[in-house]
């Protein structure tokens, strides 16, 4: 019995986690689950930006930032479960995450917020999150799918469509997004032909096709991802002949989509828009060369996303001034937003001297302006992105 | 301090699922335990009961059916009523398959309700979900708020067992015994073995049910995620194997031990570097299923095994002289 009580006291020293010198902030990332390629990129992008800050002087008196990972595979069990770890064991200031937007749904409302710690997701992206009653508490550096929609209805728009037939993966992602859209092409006076959900994974999408070509459309926004259902409905449209041009979001923008389809078919008559940053940004070319340096792809879906939360809550740990939770919740905003000096990634030497002299900072990130509003939103950039004669993506930021 | 207070707040949150998981695995020990009914199908009856607290509880909302806000034990029992309706319904159409045929369809109707939810936006805000779900004493203060919810659980828990015991012991419980061991031999002896298999399948399903309505109120969102089979279905038949199936005890440390192991080996996982940390999270699946593996081989019945009830004082008075004359004479 001695042993075993001598046994379980190690054990539980073993895993005291405080140590001195260091600060710990969840990382809630989706790693297995059904993003999970999706997850390792983004969670590349937060490491990267601990390693910056890390590497240049660390928070406050040279304390280590350590990202503690926990998973919450895209399930409200899995969140609450990992944010409940990163909380009461790991004792963490903050969280980065969580990915996917039931997930972070169910952690803020059960774990985070009666804790009174601050989360900021790089990925969840319902409109939902908005509605919360947070304390002002979560935040997210990822636009809400409203903006989305709305900026893909005005492309449409302005390109000159007025009759559009609408088809979305039954997803949570898509379903949202195909929402927004819908309710903004009406809204400025376009007409929605046909508007149907499909299961994503089905081996041929020719019926879908069929009912959705019967209005009289002149052009399919599909919203969808290229590999569960995009490319095959593609694919059956032009096969079939029923439409010959389309538009789509972010779940689309993939090579294979030209390379399975053919850039020949596509060329001037597909439309993706992307959630980006403006490639001729300082801020995002400092970050591209960063992330590039590391093995990895800049334009990966939310990587910069992930870089910003990550960054943001380092900064309002030092703006705080202390590994506080409620200081660095109220201080978020600060160092987000104007007024103050410029601070854009990786300068987080100068961020540390400005705070420091009683300054006030003002993070310009990697994936927009990360200017937060009062519901802890940032506004959306997008891209769209068009066919060049190379059979290339062809990028324009929208502005 | 801090750092111990944060353990404990943690040990209440596995308590809290691990308990909430028991309530699913004394449902599936009433099937699969008892009468030998291979429910594949738990999720659905979770989705049923979380989705109908949910709907009952929330305050009005453009994005889904609701604004009823009825009050939270209510809702709890219209949610085990709702499950153990639609248990009903699967079960009269099929009761009488034998028990793979019975996985398949059941498995078949899970994966039905699932989908209804999934695309029936208009009352369940489709693969979004429904949040912000009210909770069981979410108004008191930290940490009185958690300790009570999760006395709340092991109390109903608790009432669970006393009455699962109780059905065991009892003739009812012996017949479902008989039923699982040799039905045409229960069947011999007069007993309606289609009622009973329903019985206990609508029974199961209205805890299930209840499982899904805690659920809910811990969560406070639910989506069609929640009730993935992964974690809703094949998760609860290994808690109940490990545990000992036909034990309502060992169902319960089965849901304790398993989440447990399911939760806490992430604690060691998350020390490594991140490139192992991710893999890692894919070894923790894999762990799963090597303890399922382990205990089927080499403890097929489970860390607690069932135990027969002992029969009646009354009948064992009776057999005992029948022992001694050496007459089989009942």
């Amino acid at each position: 019995m001695k042993h075993l009580i001598t046994a379980a006291a190690l054990a539980a020293l073993a895993a005291t986690p405080a140590m001195a010198g260091e600060i710990r902030v969840g990382s809630v990332a989706g790693v297995t689950g059904p993003i999970a390629e999706l997850v390792a990129p983004i969670v590349a992008g937060r490491n990267l930006a601990a390693a910056h800050i890390n590497a240049n002087g660390g928070l406050l008196d040279g304390d280590t930032l350590v990202l503690v990972l926990a998973d919450s595979q895209c399930d409200p069990k899995a969140g609450v479960d990992a944010g409940n770890k990163v909380v009461n064991v790991e004792q963490v200031v903050a969280i980065v995450g969580a990915s996917c937007s039931g997930a972070t749904n169910g952690m803020v409302q059960s774990v985070t917020i009666p804790a009174g710690i601050p989360s900021v997701s790089d990925s969840a992206t319902a409109p939902s999150i908005t509605d919360l009653d947070d304390n002002n508490l979560v935040f997210r550096t990822a636009p809400s799918d409203a903006y989305q929609g709305a900026a893909l209805a005005k492309l449409a728009w302005e390109a000159g469509y007025r009759k559009l037939a609408v088809t979305y993966a039954n997803d949570d992602y898509n379903a949202g997004i195909a929402e927004v859209f819908v309710a903004n092409f009406e809204g400025l006076g376009g007409k929605v032909t046909a508007n149907q959900v499909h299961e994503p994974n089905k081996a041929s999408y020719r019926a879908e096709i069929t009912t959705l070509s019967g209005g009289g459309a002149e052009a399919l926004a599909l919203f969808a991802y290229y590999g569960g259902s995009g490319i095959t409905i593609i694919r059956n449209a032009l096969e079939t002949g029923a439409f010959g041009k389309f538009m789509a979001a972010d779940g689309m923008f993939d090579v294979s989509v030209i390379e399975q389809i053919g850039a020949e078919n596509l060329r001037g008559n597909l439309m993706i828009t992307q959630s980006a940053s403006d490639p001729s940004n300082t801020s995002y070319q400092l970050f591209a060369e960063a992330y590039k340096s590391t093995g990895m792809d800049p334009g990966a879906p939310y990587a910069a996303h992930g870089y910003d939360a990550t960054f943001l809550i380092a900064l309002a740990i030092e703006q705080a001034g202390a590994a506080d939770p409620a200081l660095i919740a109220a201080a978020l905003p600060e160092v987000a937003n104007a007024p103050g000096e410029i601070i854009r990634p990786g300068e987080w030497e100068k961020a540390k001297a400005l705070i420091a002299a009683g300054k006030a900072v003002n993070y310009e990130g990697a994936s927009g302006s990360v200017d937060f509003d009062a519901a802890g939103d940032v506004p959306g950039f997008y891209s769209v992105n068009t066919i060049n004669a190379e059979g290339k993506f062809e990028m324009r930021f929208l502005r | 301090m801090e750092q111990y207070y944060g353990y404990f707040l943690y040990l209440l949150s596995l308590l809290t699922m691990g308990g909430i998981y028991a309530v699913l695995t004394l449902g599936l020990n009433v099937q699969w335990g008892f009468t030998g009914l291979f429910n594949a199908g738990i999720a659905g009856f979770f989705a049923v009961g979380a989705y109908v607290q949910a709907i009952l509880t929330t305050p009005i909302y453009a994005r889904h059916l609701g604004g009823y806000e009825w009050p939270i034990p209510l809702a709890m029992l219209a949610a085990m009523a709702l499950s153990a309706v639609v248990g009903y319904g699967v079960a009269k159409i099929c009761i009488r398959l034998r028990a793979d045929y019975l996985a398949i369809a059941t498995i078949g109707i899970a994966e039905i309700i699932r989908l209804v939810f999934k695309n029936e936006g208009w009352a369940t805000n489709g693969p979004r979900g429904i949040s912000q779900i009210p909770k069981a004493f979410e108004d008191l203060p930290q940490p009185w708020n958690t300790l009570a919810f999760v006395a709340m659980v092991l109390a109903i828990v608790m009432v669970i067992y006393l009455a699962l015991e109780r059905a065991r012991t009892a003739p009812w419980g012996r017949v479902m015994t008989a039923i699982r061991e040799n039905e045409a031999a229960a069947a011999a002896a007069g007993k309606n073995v289609e009622r009973f298999r329903l019985e206990s399948f609508v029974i199961g399903s209205a805890l299930m049910g209840l499982g899904g309505a805690l659920m809910a109120q811990y969560l406070k969102q639910i989506d069609p995620q929640v009730s993935d089979p992964l974690t809703a279905t094949f998760l609860v038949f290994v808690m109940l194997i490990a545990g000992g199936s036909a034990n309502n005890k060992g169902a319960i440390l089965g849901a304790m031990l398993m989440w447990t192991v399911w939760s806490a080996t992430e604690i060691l996982t998350s020390r490594l570097p991140d490139e192992f940390a991710i893999r890692s999270a894919y070894v923790r699946i894999f762990l799963i299923g090597l303890i399922l593996q382990f205990i089927l081989q080499r403890r097929p019945q489970g860390i607690l095994p069932e135990r027969r009830p002992k029969p009646h004082p009354r009948l064992r008075g009776d057999r005992a002289p029948a022992a001694n004359t050496g007459s089989t004479k009942q």
